[in-house]
């Protein structure tokens, strides 16, 4: 695979020769309603509006392969069903390491079992230009996680080296596309050494929230860790608003629900983001909920990302430190570091 | 199968939920074929004493309303209350922050305020005062929310009401939190259902569907501290719509 390098003005040409394209192109901006910069992923009209230095997105990436809110097919009540597979190719420029790994994750546990073939078939029609973090965001603990830089899942990953991008092709698709880049050159060893410089300071720079265990140590930790008083100290001031699922890149629950039109004959079957720390999230049939006390659910969630969804995907950490959640947390008790450091004060891993 | 007859009646209200059905326009066609409506003010001159279901759109604030909607019950096999009026009392339930109603009566009126029709009385939520079958929440209610309750109704089937607070809307819509912009947002305890159609407007949640089953109230207390705010500035800000509210569920 090569890896090129794109001056700044070449880097433009690209971008915008690809949003001239058939194909829709996603990438980072800044959004309108907020003050100071926050930012998020949206379709780019113009190269220019493409912030690669941004910080971090209101929401992961997640988005395009699983929407907010989706149709999964149509019916005729107690007739046939017919699936509705989203079919449309998109670009999507600007993603991060660790919202990278978190997509790899998922497209892991999508690919298991019966396979989600509405993800999927989103999945194979994306394509991904990640970059390198070039400013931290307020929260992000991406180093603690192992997560600040990323080998493989993207089609391109970009490095801003300053006056230019690195730009390493990791898949056919990228490759091609980067083929495309017309004025790229191959890069030096001098870049590749900058590119490292980055890399480098990043897989330690990204770290506001200092885990103090390895994440690797974190499923033996929960494994003695089910009854400690951390849980109903924390969730005592949880609203149950979810905001750390919904704005979580590895969380990827949904709730499904039928609804039917005025003929009372047919419908639709919709899905949408549901999250383990709302009320409802484990309501099942005959009105019971399995889940009921806030601290059973806030506890939930830090065994997904810590314990349960490791076993699923070769023992990865499903919690890759972009710190969304802390920053989307009113009374501030999301963050998993703390939660994490808290148990470490009174267990020690194994 | 004869189509179930509805009737839309209104108490203390400014017709606004009506209004939302009106404004599903040419989709009133779908609702007429699955429904006869056989009384609605708003929207046409017959009226009937005889319907299966009951639309009951605003609060019970005259003694004569309690005798006008225990009437209506007892002749209506399925009651919905549709908006924050008729689901918790909504703004009319401001004077019941007050003790004495003649001293309301006179603030709002002046000279009429012994008119006889001005009579009042502390303001009830629909279901203070009769079973409520089921709730569309809002201020004013969404036209789809309606549509959609409406319609799993007829097949016999509960509808589903969020009991999850506004702020996974709000987060699904990419916006910033209006805690960001310190303002006292009501978001995290407030039912949703609304889409956050006040903060995607970049305006704070006022609260207008009732809270949710279990609001943390250890949380907003806790979160007025952390921001530097004060819990009279949050009951100042509940004020609105959550003047002395009941369940909403």
């Amino acid at each position: 695979m090569s890896i090129k390098k794109l001056s700044k003005d070449v880097f433009k040409s690209f971008v915008d020769a690809l949003i001239a394209s058939d194909q829709q192109v996603i990438g980072v901006k800044e959004k309108v309603q907020a003050k100071g910069n926050r930012f998020a992923f949206d379709n780019l009209q113009s190269a220019d509006q493409l912030r690669l230095d941004y910080d971090i997105t209101l929401l992961p990436p997640k988005k395009y392969m699983l929407p907010q809110d989706e149709t999964l097919l149509t019916f005729k009540v107690a007739g046939e069903s017919k699936s509705k597979i989203d079919n449309s190719k998109l670009i999507l420029i600007g993603v991060h390491p660790y919202d990278m790994i978190a997509i790899n994750q998922m497209d892991e546990l999508f690919s298991q079992d019966q396979q989600d073939n509405h993800y999927m078939t989103r999945r194979k029609n994306i394509t991904i230009i990640a970059c390198d973090v070039a400013t931290p965001s307020k929260n992000v603990f991406a180093s603690s996680m192992g997560t600040a830089t990323v080998e493989s899942g993207f089609d391109i990953l970009l490095t801003d080296i300053g006056d230019a991008y690195v730009a390493q092709a990791g898949t056919d698709k990228g490759e091609k596309l980067l083929a495309k880049a017309s004025g790229a050159v191959n890069a030096s060893d001098d870049d590749l050494a900058k590119r490292k410089a980055i890399q480098d300071k990043n897989k330690d720079a990204l770290n506001k929230h200092k885990l103090n265990c390895k994440p690797s140590d974190l499923p033996g930790l929960l494994e003695k860790a089910y009854d400690h008083p951390v849980w109903e100290e924390k969730a005592k001031t949880c609203y149950s608003c979810g905001s750390c699922n919904t704005t979580c890149p590895t969380c990827y629950c949904f709730d499904v629900q039928d609804q039917v039109n005025w003929d009372l004959k047919t419908g639709q079957r919709e899905r949408s983001w549901d999250g383990c720390l709302l009320e409802n999230f484990a309501n099942v049939a005959g009105d019971h909920n399995f889940r009921k006390p806030r601290e059973a659910r806030f506890r939930h969630r830090l065994y997904r990302k810590g314990k349960y969804v490791p076993t699923k995907i070769g023992g990865q950490i499903a919690c890759v430190g972009c710190g969304r959640c802390i920053n989307g947390c009113i009374p501030d008790i999301a963050n998993p570091v703390a939660v994490y450091n808290r148990i470490l004060e009174d267990i020690k891993p194994d | 199968m004869s189509k179930p007859r509805v009737a839309i009646f209104d108490f203390a209200c400014c017709e606004g939920c009506q209004l939302q059905i009106v404004n599903l326009e040419e989709e009133i066609l779908d609702l007429i074929s699955v429904v006869d409506v056989v009384e609605w003010r708003e929207a046409m001159s017959e009226q009937s004493e005889e319907y299966d279901i009951a639309i009951i759109e605003g609060s019970i604030t005259r003694p004569e309303d309690e005798e006008r909607i225990k009437d209506i019950r007892s002749k209506a096999k399925v009651l919905i209350a549709i908006g924050a009026c008729a689901t918790m009392g909504g703004l009319n339930k401001l004077k019941n922050n007050f003790q004495d109603l003649e001293e309301v009566k006179k603030c709002v009126y002046k000279d009429s305020a012994s008119m006889p029709h001005l009579e009042t009385s502390m303001t009830k939520a629909v279901d203070e005062v009769v079973p409520v079958d089921f709730k569309v929440h809002g201020c004013p209610i969404e036209k789809e929310d309606f549509a959609r309750i409406i319609r799993s109704l007829l097949l016999g089937k509960t509808p589903e009401v969020p009991n999850y607070p506004v702020c996974v809307e709000c987060k699904k819509k990419e916006n910033v939190c209006r805690w960001e912009y310190g303002e006292i947002c009501l978001g995290p305890i407030i039912r949703a259902g609304c889409g956050a159609k006040c903060p995607s407007a970049s305006y704070r949640c006022f609260g207008c569907r009732g809270y949710v089953d279990n609001p943390n109230v250890d949380a907003a207390v806790d979160v007025m501290d952390k921001y530097g705010l004060t819990v009279d500035q949050l009951k100042s800000k509940m004020v609105l719509f959550g003047s002395k509210q009941g369940p909403t569920l």
